[in-house]
């Protein structure tokens, strides 16, 4: 048996990347499958450096594609398995990944968000919200995590496991190159230490005979018919419906008698929250509101927002694709609606804050 | 509770601006505070000008970059040219005095405007090894983000190794360190 990763709990200064591979082996994670690309190269880095020493494996593919097809394999086999990936990779990702939704496959990925489309740039964007959220030729019955900081994207990876294993929907931890690449402090402790159960893996297939009997499995991403298929879709949706208000997270404060929400997520929250701060100590009526769960995504929690405040202000690092939520969540709502779209680029809370006084 | 202090280093790939941001975060962080620090990566920073983004203070920080910092850094012409944006009315911008051609681009509105000869006294005092740890100095000077001892500290802990093998070098970078110190 060997050692815990994480003997007692301690405070660390890492760079994002560094934590999600902590949290990884924090998880209990066998296995990581991946394809390099910036700006999460390092989370292989990290890994190979760090998951031998606890008897966990590494392989390298030659794409992302394969590194989605891979992982599944070793879902399936009854690894807890995972990858990383950024941008055009998170393309090719959609792939593995609409067959993990298709035969409910639980699978975790890492995304650490680069400026798009194509190439663009190796840094920092929100841009990669509509494909992980509803990539692929499915209906985006997956759920996606949006961490802020380095502590939540250590708890979200962690949990991203939990989930995956519970629910059987994909489950991604969307974060992005400025947490990629950021220092800053966590406290890094063992799940198990602070009561978090871990769910253990069992193989999907390839189980052994019981009682001299092999036992028959067969997980379909074929249907023969319409209606087969319809069935399945139908009731995939009514699980995940069911599931949503488990699942669903989200931050909300000073939004009681605010005269604008700002509503934000991921990295750029943080810059709502020191808005907001600074905009309340100068006596103005700022309030705060943040999906960390983007699918299944808190509607009636912001829609009950809506409806008492005059305006929601849409702050982002990309062209409205967390907008495009937003809307479809407050749908039949008359509240006004703001923004501020940066695609590609960082969100300061001085902007945030000249921002709103304009509004005001 | 003081407020979140921020700072842009910037200057020429080698120069060292992101060693120097990454030992004062560790030492800032070992004293217990909140401090952050991004670098810019990735093709921007290849044959361009290396930024580091830092900040400390004692609440959780927020956006990893800024609009307007404490104390600007620059150390190459371009490095200037690059930075002056990140200057508002209570900026200390320093630069360094051997920079030619830029008079006509040093921001106009900082606080305060700080020529310092780093490049020189590690050339002609020093060793041109130490110019990074020279800047280190002279940043904790004016910024008071953590003291002389920690930063002491937290430069044993990177270059601790290298100090095992020649111990003239952990002289050689205390002295660096206050040097700077005493340039501000």
């Amino acid at each position: 048996m060997t050692e815990k990763p994480i003997q007692e709990e301690k405070r660390a200064f890492l760079t994002g990347n560094e934590v999600v591979a902590w949290a990884a082996l924090a998880a209990k994670a066998d296995i990581m499958y991946g394809y390099p690309i910036t700006p999460q190269n390092e989370i292989m880095h990290y890994w190979t450096r760090m998951a031998p020493k606890f008897g966990k494996r590494f392989l390298q593919t030659e794409d992302e594609l394969s590194a989605g097809f891979t992982t599944l394999g070793g879902v399936l086999a009854g690894r807890k398995a995972f990858t990383a990936t950024a941008g055009p990779g998170n393309t090719l990702m959609q792939e593995p990944m609409s067959m993990a939704e298709m035969m409910r496959i639980p699978s975790v990925v890492v995304v650490q968000q680069r400026g798009g489309p194509s190439t663009a740039t190796v840094i920092y964007s929100q841009q990669e919200v509509t494909m992980t959220t509803f990539g692929g030729n499915g209906e985006g019955f997956r759920i996606v995590y949006s961490p802020s900081n380095h502590q939540e994207l250590f708890d979200y990876t962690i949990k991203a496991f939990n989930t995956a294993w519970k629910y059987r929907f994909p489950t991604f931890v969307l974060g992005d190159g400025y947490q990629a690449k950021l220092r800053e402090s966590l406290t890094l402790y063992d799940p198990e230490a602070r009561g978090i159960e871990l769910i253990e893996p069992e193989p999907f297939l390839g189980t052994e005979p019981v009682n001299g009997t092999k036992s028959y499995t067969n997980m379909r991403n074929t249907y023969n018919t319409e209606d087969e298929l319809y069935d399945i879709i139908v009731r995939y949706g009514e699980e995940y419906k069911n599931i949503a208000p488990e699942v669903i997270e989200f931050q909300e404060f000073d939004c009681e008698d605010a005269d604008v929400v700002i509503v934000s997520h991921g990295v750029v929250s943080r810059a709502a929250k020191g808005a907001v701060q600074e905009l309340r100590s100068q006596g103005l009526k700022a309030g705060y509101f943040r999906p960390v769960t983007l699918r299944p995504f808190p509607a009636d929690q912001l829609r009950a927002i809506a409806d008492k405040t005059k305006t929601l202000l849409l702050v982002e690092s990309s062209y409205g694709q967390m907008s495009k939520l937003v809307k479809e969540a407050i749908f039949g709502s008359t509240v006004a609606l703001e923004y501020l779209l940066k695609p590609g680029v960082g969100v300061t809370s001085e902007e945030l804050v000249a921002k709103v006084k304009q509004m005001i | 509770m003081s407020k979140t202090v921020k700072i842009a280093l910037a200057g020429e790939g080698g120069q060292g601006v992101q060693s120097v941001a990454e030992i004062i975060a560790e030492a800032a962080n070992e004293e217990g505070r909140e401090a952050l620090y991004i670098p810019n990566f990735g093709v921007e920073q290849r044959g361009g000008v290396s930024v580091a983004y830092l900040q400390i203070g004692d609440e959780p920080i927020g956006s990893p970059k800024f609009q307007t910092a404490d104390i600007v850094v620059a150390l190459s012409d371009r490095a200037v040219r690059r930075t002056k944006k990140y200057v508002g009315e209570e900026t200390t911008f320093v630069y360094d005095t051997s920079i030619e051609g830029i008079e006509d681009d040093l921001p106009k509105n900082a606080a305060r405007i700080l020529a310092m000869p780093a490049i020189e006294v590690s050339k002609n005092e020093l060793n041109p090894r130490v110019f990074n740890i020279i800047i280190m100095g002279a940043v904790i000077k004016a910024t008071n983000v953590v003291s002389e001892d920690d930063a002491k500290a937290a430069l044993e802990k990177k270059l601790g190794y290298k100090f095992e093998q020649n111990p003239s070098l952990r002289e050689l970078n205390y002295n660096a360190l206050s040097r700077g110190m005493e340039l501000v």
